[in-house]
């Protein structure tokens, strides 16, 4: 009982702090709940500013339109192609290098590793023009082979710095255990060392995936038609469109649709994502 | 030993295929482009003329591009110090003990992981929509009839509301870093200053800011690479056009010159590349005098 009330004590005295991050917190929570809200509403209830009252009941109709005619599927399901590619192919061609530069002693094992390193702050503008010109003798240009590509590209030197931390902190019995065995090495790392990086690997994959789903600028560049746009350029189209049709609901309904999947996987998994950014992840 | 080198030549090899090919070459080339007059980005090399510096010199004589720099220092100053004094004292608040701290800091970080169009798309769309929005709404309820007609959209306010909306995504990542950064100095630091009878206040700027040193370096080079990279905001805030003077950034004036799509501005991908060169240097600069300002200290974060 005396502990509860000096906890509670301590907490009046943090209440300062409640208050400042309490309202920045509900400010995003009010704003994500207004859309959300918004989006099952019709547009003249959300232009006269009634989108929480639901008097005409919920337009779930809004999410129809948005995905069909609006042709949110669409962008939808290219972003989940990229995003699907690039995640497992950045890991399996990161993974092995990851697992060698954390092992061996080599030539040129420094190099590598500060190069990555140093390619996480290159700017995008700094490279697209080149990987555009490309592109386009490589006869790539207007195909979705070209994104996956560069999306995979664009994230190895993060994961493989990423996963290389993994590596280093699992024990080497496990190689020479294997080895006793007759295991070749390579297959170990198949079979045994990449199991065990599980953990990292899982965390690597989450923040590729969102931070695919979320590009923009090379899906600008590179996806040249409608048929290859991913979620975000899908959007902005979306909302150009509504500036004509006037579809409010549509567009709230569009904008949920795009960030309803990278949000739940937060929400399920903010531990692993969060313990990721501070851990061994630099890159948000 | 034999054995060992054919696997690091296997398992190295797709990852430094794929470095050279969207790194090592782009950048290369990239540099190599800006000292050319290049009129579309795809010319083969032997189209290209050698015009020494004066791609750079052109730059810096357009005043597009100037209004451009201008904002785009105006973002990194003003917004850094905006994103990451609020990210720190987020920190300090969700470090000193409160009760909810993983709920908080997971609501803050939310909009971190929220596409960019969708994002912006809810501030202009709803946060400073003059009829419904949100601000609208809440100045209206207390009275402030006035502040609830501002026009957020439009004249010198723009950038402004570009600049907020922008900060506001900004802080939770920052405010990870330094989270993390503060949970590593060890506690018994704050328990024999408490014991000594320093409160908390005196131990945020005797103790935990001299130690946040390293970590506020990161935050500074993370920064500028992500002002540096701004521009989905720019042209959200533009749209219908695809750029406009008081909100556009570099990377914008580089995608207008190379991609032109704006009819009056020519094209010219010697230009363009010049613009990323100069953008790399940015970031290096930066990077550099962090280094230099700042000392490792023993105590590594």
């Amino acid at each position: 009982m005396k502990k509860n009330k000096l906890k509670l004590k301590r907490q009046l005295s943090l209440l300062p702090g409640h208050l400042v991050v309490g309202i920045w917190c509900l400010f995003t929570v009010i704003m994500l709940l207004w859309i959300v809200a918004a989006s099952l509403s019709t547009s003249p209830e959300i232009m006269k500013g009634e989108a929480l009252k639901f008097a005409t009941g919920f337009h779930f109709e809004n999410y129809v339109r948005a995905w069909t005619t609006n042709n949110i599927s669409r962008f939808f399901m290219n972003s989940l192609l990229y995003s699907v590619t690039a995640m497992i192919g950045s890991v399996l061609i990161s993974a092995p290098a990851a697992y060698v530069l954390a092992r061996f002693v080599f030539k040129g094992n420094l190099v590598i590793r500060s190069s990555f390193i140093t390619a996480m702050s290159i700017p995008q503008i700094m490279i697209v023009l080149p990987l555009f010109s490309l592109a386009t003798r490589a006869n790539l240009s207007g195909s979705k082979i070209v994104l996956i590509l560069l999306y995979i590209g664009m994230q190895i030197p993060y994961t493989t710095t990423f996963l290389m931390t993994f590596f280093a902190g699992l024990s080497r019995s496990y190689e020479e255990a294997a080895a006793i065995d007759g295991c070749p090495p390579m297959k170990t790392f198949w079979v045994i060392m990449l199991p065990l990086a599980q953990p990292g690997i899982v965390t690597v994959c989450i923040f590729n995936f969102m931070n695919i789903w979320n590009e923009y600028f090379l899906s600008l560049i590179f996806a040249s038609s409608e048929k290859n746009m991913s979620v975000g350029l899908g959007l902005k189209s979306v909302l150009t469109a509504m500036q004509y049709s006037g579809d409010w609901g549509g567009l709230f309904a569009a904008v949920v649709i795009v960030f309803m999947p990278t949000l739940l996987l937060f929400i399920f998994l903010s531990r692993t994502i969060i313990g990721g950014i501070t851990s061994g992840g630099v890159k948000g | 030993m034999k054995k060992n080198k054919k696997m690091i030549i296997c398992f190295l090899t797709p990852a430094l295929l794929f470095f050279l090919l969207t790194f090592l070459y782009p950048i290369c080339r990239t540099v190599l482009m800006s000292f050319f007059s290049v009129e579309a980005v795809n010319d083969p090399m032997d189209l290209w003329e050698f015009v020494g510096i004066s791609n750079f010199v052109d730059l810096m004589n357009t005043s597009v591009f100037q209004v451009a720099m201008i904002n785009m220092l105006k973002i990194w100053l003003l917004g850094g110090v905006i994103v990451l004094g609020i990210a720190l004292l987020f920190a300090a608040i969700l470090t000193s003990g409160v009760v909810g701290k993983s709920v908080y800091r997971a609501i803050i970080y939310i909009p971190n992981i929220i596409n960019a169009v969708a994002m912006s798309t809810m501030w202009i769309n709803y946060v400073y929509n003059k009829r419904f929005g949100l601000l609208h709404t809440f100045f209206e309820k207390i009275g402030a009839h006035e502040l609830a007609m501002t026009d957020y959209m439009n004249g010198e306010i723009k950038f402004y509301s570009l600049l907020a909306a922008f900060c506001f995504g900004s802080v939770g990542y920052f405010m990870l870093i330094f989270m993390s950064g503060i949970e590593q100095i060890p506690q018994d630091i704050f328990e024999s200053a408490t014991i000594d009878g320093a409160n908390k206040i005196r131990q945020f700027k005797s103790i935990t800011l001299p130690l946040l040193k390293g970590v506020f370096k990161t935050c500074v080079t993370f920064w500028t690479v992500s002002v540096v990279g701004f521009f989905v905001w720019s042209q959200m805030w533009s749209a219908p056009l695809s750029s406009e003077l008081s909100t556009i950034t570099p990377f914008v004036y580089m995608y207008n010159v190379t991609f032109g799509t704006v009819g009056s501005t020519q094209r010219d991908g010697g230009l363009g590349a010049a613009v990323g060169v100069i953008m790399a240097l940015v970031v290096m600069l930066v990077f550099g005098i962090m280094n230099k300002l700042i000392k490792n200290d023993d105590l590594e974060l």
